[in-house]
């Protein structure tokens, strides 16, 4: 599919070094959003919000539930999407699981807003995807399955995503109180719009 | 097809609106783990969590009034709309600041996370508010104006000025917070100075 917009030709490239502390930075800041949301008992979209709807039914730590998850969508990430994209998306996930279980260790709220946490989880997650974005990496899961679902089958690749978020807060609506399920839908739609206003490839050209 | 708003190199209001609340939203939380912690940081923004201990006064009307003599030096070197988007960003910090610990605080944070953790916060903020165009006023400005009227550089000023404020700091807060406030003001200008590049965020 082109692009709407052109995209810049011969980018500059990151050095390794700039993706290691793009990932670091990323990868934390994702980290300390989604501990908002833990703390609260929210949950949010794709196969993170999967995990978290998992992990509270099981009460399995989040982060293993999150680590295995996405296992299934490393074979298909690939054949589709080759090497390098499938190493760093499992690099991202592991490392972001593992962050998952430390950093309520290091950080402890005594008393926490439920508006202001999720507006705060939209926030701090949207900017940490967009950081792993701009440095080519990704969090693997469900995108995948939409990527290919778009090239194999033709069918939208948003809308693949769109479907798979409607069924989860769907289900969970069910499963959970009406306005722990509306806060958590309103993060979801702070992060999407945090990556949809600024994740610009032809603002932000490095690759 | 592309309408003029589109175009990569001008943001619109509303981009402008989104990366500015974005910005000032994310330096005051990290004004609020700062004070938790009982650090401070570097520039304007340190001299008035100083000023707020020293003087037990919040913090949000100390950060207001310790801006208000530089946007003349604003004015003078940059021009109006830059000091008119550096008033809207300083005045939302003071106001987030004030608010934000009504409805979060910490029970217990460890120091090394919570210094790296504000270093990357304050490091996302003031990296959105200078893409947008804005500032948050105060030392920079004035560095900027010496640089024109005396040829002294103005990274030296800023250096000189931190310089100044942590040995201050040093005769007044516990030595660890010192520490503490010094590495996360290290990070803070490390994500800037390796990732605010006008030639790779090419939007204004």
């Amino acid at each position: 599919m082109p692009s709407p917009i052109p995209l810049p030709v011969d980018p500059p490239k990151h050095t390794a070094l700039e993706d290691l502390q793009g990932f670091s930075i990323s990868l934390v800041t994702t980290a300390i959003g989604l501990s908002f949301i833990t703390q609260l008992g929210f949950i949010t979209g794709q196969t993170a919000g999967l995990a978290l709807v998992i992990s509270y039914l099981t009460e399995w730590s989040f982060s293993w539930v999150f680590w295995l998850i996405n296992i299934p969508f490393y074979a298909l990430a690939w054949f589709q999407m080759g090497r390098e994209f499938t190493l760093k998306s499992i690099a991202c996930v592991t490392i972001l699981s593992l962050l998952m279980e430390i950093v309520p260790n290091w950080m402890q709220f005594s008393h926490l807003n439920p508006l202001f946490g999720i507006v705060a989880f939209g926030v701090l997650t949207g900017y940490g995807l967009l950081g792993t974005f701009r440095h080519k990496g990704s969090l693997g899961g469900l995108g995948v399955v939409a990527l290919y679902a778009q090239d194999r089958f033709g069918i939208r690749a948003g809308i693949v995503q769109l479907g798979f978020d409607a069924l989860l807060f769907g289900v969970a609506f069910f499963l959970f109180a009406p306005e722990r399920v509306l806060y958590s839908l309103l993060g979801a739609l702070i992060l999407n719009g945090v990556i949809a206003f600024n994740h610009r490839r032809d603002r932000y050209i490095a690759n | 097809m592309q309408t003029k708003d589109q175009k990569a190199e001008n943001h619109t209001l509303f981009e402008d609106a989104q990366g500015f609340i974005f910005g000032t939203a994310m330096c005051a939380f990290a004004v609020v783990m700062l004070r938790d912690m009982g650090f401070i940081t570097g520039q304007t923004a340190g001299l008035a969590l100083l000023v707020s201990y020293v003087l037990e006064a919040p913090f949000g009307w100390v950060f207001f009034a310790v801006n208000l003599p530089f946007y003349w030096f604003g004015y003078k070197r940059m021009g109006m709309k830059f000091v008119l988007k550096t008033f809207v960003c300083v005045a939302l910090i003071s106001a987030f600041s004030e608010l934000f610990p009504h409805l979060v605080s910490f029970e217990q944070v460890d120091p090394v996370f919570g210094a790296v953790m504000i270093g990357f916060l304050q490091g996302a903020g003031l990296m959105a508010i200078f893409r947008h165009g804005g500032s948050l006023g105060g030392i920079g400005i004035l560095a900027l104006y010496l640089q024109d009227a005396t040829k002294l550089k103005a990274g030296y000023v800023q250096l000189g000025f931190d310089a100044v404020l942590f040995s201050v700091a040093a005769l007044l807060l516990p030595l660890s917070q010192v520490g503490y406030s010094l590495l996360g003001a290290v990070i803070l200008n490390l994500v800037i100075a390796i990732n605010h590049r006008r030639d790779r965020y090419i939007a204004m």
